[in-house]
């Protein structure tokens, strides 16, 4: 059996985990410093920098101890970190640290493509998952739609060309007076509320599969201007509905055009409910399998860097001590 | 004691072994801002040199700065894990005490003022008095470069300069009527060592910021990850 410790700090979230090879979790720990955050409205890059220094140790520590392991010699084969794209300040912390546990245990390290990571979120859910696969990946930082033909194996068939979608709910979370994060206080209120109340655009960015969320936001900032006696949940209902039509007719494009196994949701905003029911629905349409992440999946986690780690190492990879953090680490690019 | 003595308060950065023997091994990088691409292979290497293997060092030292966020957290990473991995000790020393040492051991004696460059025109200061040693007249703070030359200035009395920060800002610093400089820009890792030795392991190492984020004071959303 191949163990690896993952490590992942790119954002808000240091986190440890421990993976063996056929996917399963033996430990995942996540410690976030969202509160640090909350008051200003989306992640203080300086203030998650801050909060890795004093985690990161203490976070290993209790992931090797749920895992039943030497905290001195722990029987890893390995260690995977996120190294990139992400925070600068952040990722420096994960890697930093990697490095020198893969110092002190002499075992190798491999720097991990955190969007790749997500890819690998499923696989921990379900090992045994039938390739290839349609994943829409989105989060507070992200938005693509990604054809996967195997673990590790992926091609970027479309991407945001502006916001992200999370970052879409944050901002109009804060133009509604709401906290942040966005996602799950809109999620809420449109539970009870009437999406047809507000009419806002479905962007759809051409024929092809980019998307586009600052446009949305600009119409819901207008919509509720021009209609001020419209319920705050009915505005929450009517964003939600918009912004995810958007993600499912490229999505369904996508599927029309590419013959895959399943469809897959991955990242913070797969928690979304109207998301997932929609995706769901989508699924049966095709006859394909649907995978929905377990929350603990959707959000940043080190147990999906170990599995795209231990993909790296089983072909033989592994990093230099040289290895830089690359904030803008793109998720065809070769490294 | 095996010690391992890490600095990254500064844009170089050093790394430092000293065997039980007393044999001590050190490595200075002065390219900007590399320390992540240098740090642990450097700190391989010399353990090499040295011929003792990683889980025969007893302590790890790190310079908990105060100095460049960036830098302090890849250095402070580094110790924390690399301490932790092996189960040694993990003491701090400060960038600017690192200079005084550094200065006194290269025979500076009466008063010398730590400077390291925070950036924007800033300075971490700090007044020790070298005699027996490098005793602490006043407590660490962050001020003006241009402050603290006119306060230096107009205060008339012997003074040495030593940092980063007066090699910053050197022109300014020269000017100072009874001041000299003591050109030292990375804090004395041969300091770190000997001060690390003797201290007192206290728990947790955290750096030493001197400033709140100044991402607190102007935040924009613009800087969440892509
Ligand atoms: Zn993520």
């Amino acid at each position: 059996m191949t163990l690896v410790l993952g490590i992942e700090t790119s954002c808000d979230e240091t986190a440890a985990a421990l993976v063996d090879d056929r996917y399963h979790v033996h430990a995942s720990v996540v410690e976030s410093s969202i509160d640090a955050h909350r008051a200003f409205g989306g992640v203080v890059p300086e203030l998650a920098g801050r909060a890795h220094v004093t985690t990161i140790g203490p976070v290993v520590k209790r992931a090797l101890q749920e895992a039943g392991l030497d905290a001195l010699s722990p029987q890893i084969d390995a260690i995977a970190v996120t190294s990139g794209p992400g925070l600068i300040g952040s990722l420096l912390v994960g890697l930093s640290a990697a490095k020198a546990f893969s110092l002190a245990w002499g075992v190798p390290f491999v720097g991990v493509n955190h969007l790749e990571g997500h890819l690998f979120a499923p696989l921990l859910e379900q090992p045994d998952l039938e390739w290839p696969l349609m994943t829409l990946l989105v989060s507070g930082g992200h938005s693509l739609i990604i054809l996967q033909s195997g673990p590790g194996e992926h091609q970027v068939l479309g991407e945001t060309i502006d916001d992200a979608a999370g970052e879409a709910y944050d901002k109009v979370a804060r133009w509604l007076g709401l906290g942040y994060p966005g996602g799950p206080e809109i999620d809420r209120l449109a539970q009870v509320g009437d999406a047809s109340r507000l009419e806002l655009p479905v962007s759809m960015v051409g024929a092809g599969f980019d998307l586009s969320f600052s446009g949305l936001k600009t119409a819901v900032v207008r919509a509720t201007q021009k209609h001020n006696d419209v319920a705050i949940e009915d505005v929450a209902a009517s964003f939600q509905a918009a912004l995810s039509e958007q993600l499912l007719r490229k999505l369904r494009s996508a599927l029309e055009r590419y013959e895959v196994r399943g469809v897959a949701l991955a990242g913070g905003v797969a928690a979304n409910s109207a998301l997932r029911a929609k995706l769901s629905d989508l699924a049966s349409e095709f006859a394909l399998t649907c995978h929905l992440p377990s929350l603990e999946m959707c959000t940043d986690n080190a147990a999906m860097i170990a599995a795209a780690g231990l993909h790296r190492f089983a072909r033989g990879e592994s990093s230099p001590y040289s290895l830089g953090a690359d904030p803008n680490w793109q998720l065809d690019g070769a490294r | 004691m095996n010690l391992v003595a890490i600095e990254t308060a500064t844009s170089a950065c050093a790394v430092a072994v000293r065997t039980r023997g007393g044999d001590e091994f050190i490595r200075v990088f002065d390219e900007e801002r590399r320390h992540n691409e240098v740090l642990s292979e450097a700190i391989a290497q010399l353990l090499d040199e040295a011929a003792i293997g990683v889980r025969e060092v007893d302590r790890v030292i790190v310079d908990r700065g105060p100095g460049l966020y960036t830098g302090l957290r890849v250095g402070l990473a580094t110790a924390i894990a690399l301490a932790q991995g092996i189960g040694a000790d993990l003491v701090a020393v400060t960038s600017l005490e690192t200079l005084a040492w550094g200065a006194f051991s290269a025979g500076v004696r009466g008063r010398l003022v730590a400077c390291v460059d925070a950036r924007r025109g800033e300075i971490f200061t700090q007044l020790f008095e070298l005699g027996d040693g490098a005793e602490q007249n006043s407590a660490p703070r962050v001020a003006r470069a241009r402050n603290v030359v006119i306060e230096w200035a107009t205060n008339g009395a012997p003074v040495t300069f030593s940092g980063d920060g007066v090699e910053r800002y050197l022109s300014d610093f020269a000017a100072v009527p009874n001041g000299v400089i003591h050109h030292q820009a990375v804090p004395s890792i041969r300091a770190a060592l000997s001060m690390g030795a003797r201290r007192v392991v206290e728990g947790a190492v955290v750096p030493l910021y001197l400033r709140e984020a100044d991402a607190v004071a102007n935040f924009t959303t613009r800087e969440r990850p892509q």
